[in-house]
């Protein structure tokens, strides 16, 4: 919590004091500064320590369109890099693996009647599971925005 | 002996010799097997360091297979090795990872011809195997996994070993013959290690395939992913020389004399840099861990239990005697039952009775659905309605129930009995039998419904008229 505020404070001073096409990253990198991605293409976003998980663009556009969603149980203890689900595309089955652990509160129960949603709208309503986090320091080695970007262009 | 191989193995991550040839008895293969924790995420190597072997399983069992398999996934580093394996199986039906066995197969035919019904993990749909079916997995790191690449091997070996013109559709089946399906193909990739695994028609018994497949109509409602049903050919129609032996060798040497990367003819040259082939023996002590494996894929929990979600819906038109006689309806007075199934177990039911039976008097529906919930979408639910029947009734010793408590029961029974065994409804319908309900459920109780074999012919249909 106190890490987030000085990450706030950090990056409202960094806006402040650059030049305008700085700025333009400072805003993009605002609107994604909480969305964390691990190199198995699994993002994160956290606040007040509750982390909302999904996956990537990227991850998305590799597996095809989405058939069935199997995600974990509210209640669930995970590890991070823990096998937690399932997103079956046409004829691939793909494991979902934690970016970070913690508890599952909550799973994203409209995807079981519509997995596409995780095609066409990965990043907000495709979300797949929210875990309570029990070890804040994991997020801290998770690619932010612009990290990842280069990590696709690497790989 | 197991799991000193285990212990050797997690500690050391030394070589596991598995070694077990028919074709010469000196061969042995080396697999650089590790725990799945020292698995690391390196990079990966140039094409030039990746060499190739083809495993053939030497069992016929499908849930051996599908543990080796899982075995091979979960322990092996395909890094610099990557494995096809081919495999054959006795006959059985395989459903997808998140399928619906109720709706894929035809559940009382295939325990009548002991077809052996598994789920596996990856997705996909339901096919049916027997020892005319080639299957063959392709191994390789997650992000080396190459769909196309792996159907295009198989393609080749067709026409170089056989000449025979086979093409991969939109859907990454192979079809002959402008339509005709011969392979299906399902995928399962992990953190480390993607799989690819597909079926090849030589000569199956396409009589027994459509009959085990057999899609029958059950009002079911269901998230669970769908087959797509297609027309299917045997290669051996095609060209009578391919046969399950001849196509193993054929694509096997298609396999080892392609790049690891890239399709291109390396000829005998890159043959004979790669690790050849190797026959496996699928067992404990060669592949510690490997029992535990086929067990669970044997247990009920997997291949029933891990059906998603489902409703089954069905309506029964009560017949004119049960409903009240003073009365006259203007609709078909219908008895309509909604049993929903979680886990393969019964979560929720509704019961939609019309107002001429309850006018008659039917009462008691409040209980049954009490005593139904939670029970497996089995026998067991039978013997629950049963009881439930009875609970109003301690005190007298024998009763039968009543006509229109009878009429119920049996609808129940069909929404149960049609998905999953034959025989109570055999029992309990047959015109000709004069059992009662309550002995029929008598001569039904103990008895292990999985292996009944005996199918008694009754027409449902008949005894509702």
């Amino acid at each position: 919590m106190v890490m987030c505020t000085i990450l706030q404070v950090t990056s409202r001073l960094a806006r402040g004091g650059l030049s305008v096409q700085c700025c333009q990253r400072a805003l993009y990198s605002t609107q994604n500064k909480t969305r964390l991605y691990t190199k198995k293409h699994e993002w994160v976003s956290v606040s007040d320590n509750i982390g909302t998980v999904g996956i990537s663009n990227y991850a998305q556009d590799a597996l095809g369109e989405v058939v069935y969603v199997q995600l974990p149980e509210v209640g669930q203890e995970i590890a991070a890099g823990d096998e937690c689900g399932a997103l079956e595309s046409v004829k691939a089955a793909g494991e979902v693996y934690s970016p970070v652990s913690g508890t599952i509160t909550e799973k994203n129960t409209t995807l079981e009647s519509k997995p596409a949603l995780i095609n066409k709208s990965c990043y907000e309503d495709g979300w797949l599971f929210r875990v309570k986090l029990s070890n804040m320091d994991e997020v801290k080695q998770l690619m932010d925005q612009t990290a990842y970007d280069k990590y696709l262009e690497e790989h | 002996m197991a799991q000193a191989m285990l212990k050797k193995i997690a500690t050391s991550s030394a070589c596991l010799v598995v070694g077990l040839t028919r074709r010469s008895s000196a061969r042995t293969l080396a697999i650089a097997s590790k725990n799945v924790n020292s698995k690391k995420e390196g990079v990966l190597p140039a094409e030039g360091e990746i060499t190739k072997s083809v495993f053939m399983s030497q069992s016929n069992d499908i849930y051996t297979n599908l543990a080796l398999e899982d075995w091979m996934y979960r322990n092996m580093d395909f890094t610099n090795h990557h494995v096809m394996m081919v495999w054959r199986n006795d006959p059985c039906v395989v459903i997808g990872r998140h399928q619906n066995p109720w709706l894929e197969a035809n559940v009382p035919l295939v325990n009548e011809m002991q077809i052996a019904l598994a789920r596996r993990n990856s997705g996909g749909g339901t096919v049916y195997h027997d020892r005319g079916n080639l299957n063959i997995t392709f191994f390789t790191p997650r992000e080396r996994y190459d769909r196309k690449y792996n159907l295009e091997i198989i393609t080749r070996a067709l026409f170089r070993g056989f000449g025979v013109k086979a093409v991969i559709n939109e859907r990454q089946d192979i079809i002959v013959r402008d339509n005709y399906k011969v392979s299906g193909t399902a995928a399962k990739l992990g953190r480390l290690t993607g799989y690819h695994h597909c079926t090849l028609l030589v000569n199956a018994n396409k009589a027994d395939l459509s009959k085990a497949l057999a899609k029958r109509e059950h009002g079911i409602q269901t998230i669970a992913t769908a087959s797509t049903r297609s027309p299917v050919a045997n290669l051996s129609e095609v060209n009578s020389r391919v046969t399950v032996d001849s196509l193993q060798t054929a694509v096997g040497y298609e396999y080892l004399r392609t790049p690891a990367l890239h399709l291109e003819d390396g000829g005998q040259a890159h043959i004979s840099q790669q690790r050849g082939f190797q026959f496996v023996n699928p067992t404990d002590e060669w592949f510690p861990g490997l029992a535990e494996l086929k067990n669970e894929l044997q247990t009920w929990d997997w291949n029933y239990g891990r059906t998603p979600v489902f409703t089954v819906s069905r309506a029964f038109p009560v017949p004119a005697q049960l409903l009240a006689p003073s009365e006259i309806y203007s609709a078909t007075q219908e008895l309509i039952i909604n049993m929903t199934v979680e886990h393969g177990l019964i979560s929720d039911v509704t019961l939609n009775i019309p107002p001429g039976l309850i006018e008659s008097g039917f009462h008691g529906e409040a209980s049954v659905i009490t005593h139904l919930k939670g029970k497996r979408f089995t026998s067991e639910a039978l013997n629950a309605l049963q009881d439930a029947m009875l609970t109003r009734h301690l005190n007298t010793e024998v009763r039968k129930l009543d006509d229109k408590e009878q009429f119920v029961a049996k609808c129940f029974d069909q929404v149960c009995c049609e998905l999953y065994c034959t025989i109570i409804k055999a029992v309990l319908l047959n015109p000709n039998c004069l059992c009662t309900y309550n002995t029929a459920v008598e001569r039904i109780r103990g008895m292990k419904m999985e292996k009944q074999k005996i199918v008694f012919k009754v027409s449902l249909h008949n005894y509702l008229q």
